[in-house]
């Protein structure tokens, strides 16, 4: 079939059916002229070129497919990821907040009178076995710190395994935090300390009095 | 041959005047609207104190109303017009299935109102091109199948030997819209999935409008009216099915890219990146078969025409190169993304689709447009209107990235560096509606004219031979 | 081409394979994503919130602040979001397992409000901000009441504005508890290794 252009008046817009086939013939002129052959190939060329582009950009730039890699110059990393290190102190000043801070502060100055202070306490700066002894199974009479004397009206709890049961990392924490903060300034607790005095006391039932603790200061 | 009989009985055939009449209507009525909604949100972008008083105006509702006008008020009826044009009449000219488009139309546009009222009222879902709140979609899903009835069944009766690419556009965006929307509501409002992956679905949704729904209705008229009008072939032809598998293939692939930097899996914005890069493939098969219309301006709808295909190689090409990271960082969450969308949308789909109803109506009611200056005029206004509104959008965002890389630079500042051109782009929007409204009343002569005659009792079945 | 039921099926093809890649796979990838237990602080990250500042999230929707404000830091490097405070690191999906809906943005307008619990003073301020409006800010005053002024202060008013003390509405309480509750995230130990970039890795 001719092409519809030759037979019908120029400024008339073909009509549908026309349309439909317009095409089932490629134009004629085209093969005449060499360049028209080229025309795949260039399109190839074309496509290959943003293909390689393409790919090369989803290669880099895409963090190995993780679900967790967000920053788009990074790639995944095989393997186990080690949580950091804990910081105990941090943790301790949770800890102590849920745990201790009822009676003994924030502010870890007590109350005058019935509960002793920690900061600037000279049982909190001195022996760490004292000190993990009173959380483990609690304090009970009376006690003089600082040169004050407290009747103990209220014993402290025990926190080991007969009272709110916390773990050697946990008192640890706490302990390094009380032992670091409102000016105190001593050595960390670890929670290796913590394991030997709990093994060290075995199992004991009733809260420490001072006397009893006299040999650990 | 048969079809010649078929195609001339067809021209005569008057009973899809009224359906697609009332879809045309509609169609124009939602353009009106939603421009005018956008004139309201555009000048909220520079004086946000416009309306600040009244909550359905606030800023954000107001940008959700008015994109939901346009897209499912303007944007769908008038796809789902020239879309069952395109195939009706490729296809031997049959009509059937009407009356299930009427119904379909009327309650497509009863629920796209009811949800752009529950907008305003607050229930807006704040999901690009998904904005009405869940209960309205299904709905929406339902009337846009009857609808596309008449549509689908001229494809599937088709009695032309052979298709043309313009028939795969328009049965392809009407085959994959229904699938992609239904999963989009299921995953994103019906069970929504958590976290940020309802923004990559989101952002796939968003994609899938534009280039499964837009982009292919947009193609298929300007495949249809530029040989049509001009009497000559495509000058590749063989390469414009490449084009459309492109596009459908790789089209879909770039909804990622707004997303780069964000708090996603770097693979997702890396590939939308990448596709987006290989989706100018497609823009280039088209620029090598549409570019003839660059040359060819005689007539009002291949000005459309012409000026629709611009816009549409132009935005693509922009928006493949602003997706590189590099001026992804300038440009990400700036106006340059709305101009370039509304490049998309107003100037590439609404130009293209806009030439296809004037060339369709004549032939549709059998009676010419009273008035061709008002056509000349529409042009005038719809071209200037999108370019200043694009020109005015593109420029602020560039002002407003280049700021906001500066971290000294204080909202208060880029605000009023940005508020000249925000208010070109104002000016370009009223510009727009002001064509709007004149298209609308031109339609609304014609088909009152037609009334007129046919309630006189007088025959209207000549076929219109100039366009 | 043919254009028979093999059409439509590769038509149909196409899409299931992108929806598969870009709706199916990143929601199955991401739902693996769960709290991350910090034994330094013994308590799980992101926190959901709770009360007001969880409805504060649906005013936050409703008032579509997301047309103007982002909630997503970008990593130093790419754009000025470090250099303006918005955030000491890249936002990252884990932050976001517990808002539904997420309200990322897509515009900036207004500065990104990821982390603004942080960088607001008080109450007080934002619901100011939030009354007035400011340069490129509508007001949303009819989020509250303004009070004529009494000789003995409203107790539920936030904050004297031209002589009169405005009182908020419930929305405007909720949203206010939502965005001070925006606070800087926690490290992940997975994302921290996964996302780490040696020095002078070249773009």
């Amino acid at each position: 079939m001719s092409t519809p252009s030759d037979s019908r008046d120029p400024g008339r817009p073909l009509s549908d059916e026309e349309l439909v086939h317009l095409h089932d013939n490629p134009p004629a002129e085209a093969d005449d002229r060499g360049h028209y052959r080229m025309l795949p190939l260039l399109l190839l060329f074309v496509f290959s070129g943003l293909i390689l582009f393409s790919g090369t950009y989803v290669g880099h730039y895409s963090g190995s497919f993780s679900p967790i890699v967000h920053d788009a110059r990074a790639h995944a990393v095989t393997g186990e990821i080690e949580a950091g290190p804990v910081d105990l102190a941090v943790l301790g000043g949770t800890l102590y907040t849920a745990n201790c801070a009822t009676c003994h502060l924030p502010t870890g100055l007590g109350l005058p009178g019935a509960i002793p202070p920690l900061a600037n306490s000279d049982w909190v700066s001195g022996s760490p076995e004292r000190l993990i002894r009173v959380v483990l199974n609690g304090l009970q009479g009376p006690v003089v710190v600082n040169g004050t004397t407290f009747p103990g009206a209220a014993a402290m709890p025990a926190f080991g395994s007969t009272g709110t049961n916390l773990s050697d990392d946990r008192i640890a924490a706490i302990l390094t935090y009380v032992r670091q903060a409102w000016g105190n300034a001593s050595d960390p607790v670890s929670p290796e300390q913590v394991a030997a005095v709990r093994a060290d006391v075995g199992a004991r039932a009733d809260a420490w009095t001072a006397a009893e603790l006299q040999p650990f200061e | 041959m048969s079809s010649d009989s078929h195609m001339a009985a067809a021209d005569t055939d008057t009973t899809a005047r009224g359906p697609l009449s009332l879809l045309l209507a509609s169609s124009l009525a939602w353009l009106v609207v939603a421009v005018s909604l956008g004139l309201v949100h555009a000048i909220q972008r520079h004086t946000p104190s416009f309306l600040e008083t009244i909550p359905a105006f606030t800023y954000g509702r107001t940008q959700a109303m008015y994109e939901t006008a346009l897209i499912f008020g303007w944007a769908a009826n008038a796809a789902y017009a020239v879309a069952l044009w395109i195939l009706a009449r490729l296809g031997g000219g049959h009509w059937r299935g009407l009356g299930l488009m009427t119904g379909g139309t009327l309650f497509w546009n009863a629920g796209v109102t009811i949800g752009i009222f529950c907008i305003g009222w607050g229930e807006g879902t704040m999901l690009r091109f998904l904005q009405m709140p869940a209960y309205v979609h299904p709905l929406l899903l339902v009337s846009g199948a009857a609808i596309s009835t008449p549509a689908i069944l001229a494809w599937t009766g088709r009695r032309t030997s052979g298709t043309y690419v313009a028939q795969w556009y328009a049965i392809g965006a009407l085959f994959l819209f229904p699938w992609f929307y239904s999963a989009s509501q299921v995953m994103l409002l019906a069970d929504p999935v958590s976290g940020v992956s309802r923004a990559i679905i989101g952002a796939w949704h968003a994609q899938n409008v534009l280039s499964l729904w837009l982009a292919p209705i947009a193609l298929a008229a300007a495949y249809y009216l530029l040989p049509r009008l001009t009497g000559k072939p495509v000058p590749h032809y063989g390469f414009a099915g490449l084009g459309f598998w492109v596009l459908i293939v790789v089209g879909s692939w770039t909804g990622g890219r707004h997303l780069v930097g964000g708090p996603v899996p770097a693979w997702i914005p890396a590939t939308g990146i990448a596709a987006a890069v290989l989706l100018l493939f497609h823009f280039m098969l088209v620029w090598m078969n549409l570019s003839p219309a660059l040359r060819a301006g005689t007539t009002d709808p291949l000005r459309f025409v012409r000026a629709g295909i611009v816009a549409y190689l132009a935005g693509g090409v922009l928006d493949a190169l602003v997706s590189l990271e590099g001026a992804a960082a300038r440009l990400q969450f700036t106006h340059f993304q709305t101009g370039l969308q509304q490049l998309f949308v107003q100037g590439a789909f609404g130009l293209l689709v806009l030439g296809a109803i004037y060339d369709l109506v004549p032939r549709l009611t059998g009676r010419a447009w009273p008035s061709p200056r008002q056509i000349r005029g529409h042009y005038v206004l719809a071209l200037t209107g999108t370019a200043l509104s694009v020109a005015g959008l593109l420029i602020a965002g560039w002002i407003q990235g280049g700021a906001l890389l500066h971290a000294d630079a204080s909202f208060a500042a880029i605000a009023a560096s940005t508020r000249p051109w925000l208010y070109l782009a104002s000016a370009g929007e009223l510009t727009f509606l002001l064509g709007a409204m004149v298209a609308s009343v031109h339609l609304a002569r014609l088909l009152l004219g037609l009334c007129r005659l046919s309630a006189a009792g007088q025959s209207t079945a000549t076929t219109v031979t100039a366009s | 081409m043919k254009s028979g039921p093999l059409f439509f099926i590769a038509l149909l093809g196409v899409l299931t394979v992108s929806w598969a890649s870009f709706a199916l796979g990143p929601d199955m990838q991401l739902r693996t994503l769960a709290p991350y237990y910090d034994a330094t602080f013994d308590s799980t990250f992101p926190q959901s919130p709770s009360g007001l500042a969880a409805r504060g999230r649906a005013v936050y929707l409703e008032l579509g602040c997301a047309s103007c404000h982002t909630q997503q830091v970008r990593r130093s490097g790419f754009g000025s979001d470090h250099e303006r405070g918005w955030g000491e690191r890249q936002s990252w999906a884990r932050d976001y397992i517990f808002q539904d809906p997420v309200q990322l943005g897509s515009l900036r307008h207004g500065p990104d409000v990821a982390t603004v619990g942080d960088r607001i003073e008080s109450e007080a301020e934002l619901h100011e901000m939030l009354y007035s409006g400011s340069e490129g800010m509508p007001a949303y005053a009819y989020l509250y009441e303004p009070a004529p002024p009494a000789a003995q202060a409203n107790p539920l008013a936030v904050d004297q504005v031209a002589g009169r003390e405005i009182i908020p509405s419930r929305r405007a309480e909720a949203l206010v508890a939502y965005l001070l509750n925006l606070k800087a995230p926690a490290a992940y130990a997975p994302e921290v290794a996964n996302n780490a970039v040696e020095e002078g890795e070249a773009h």
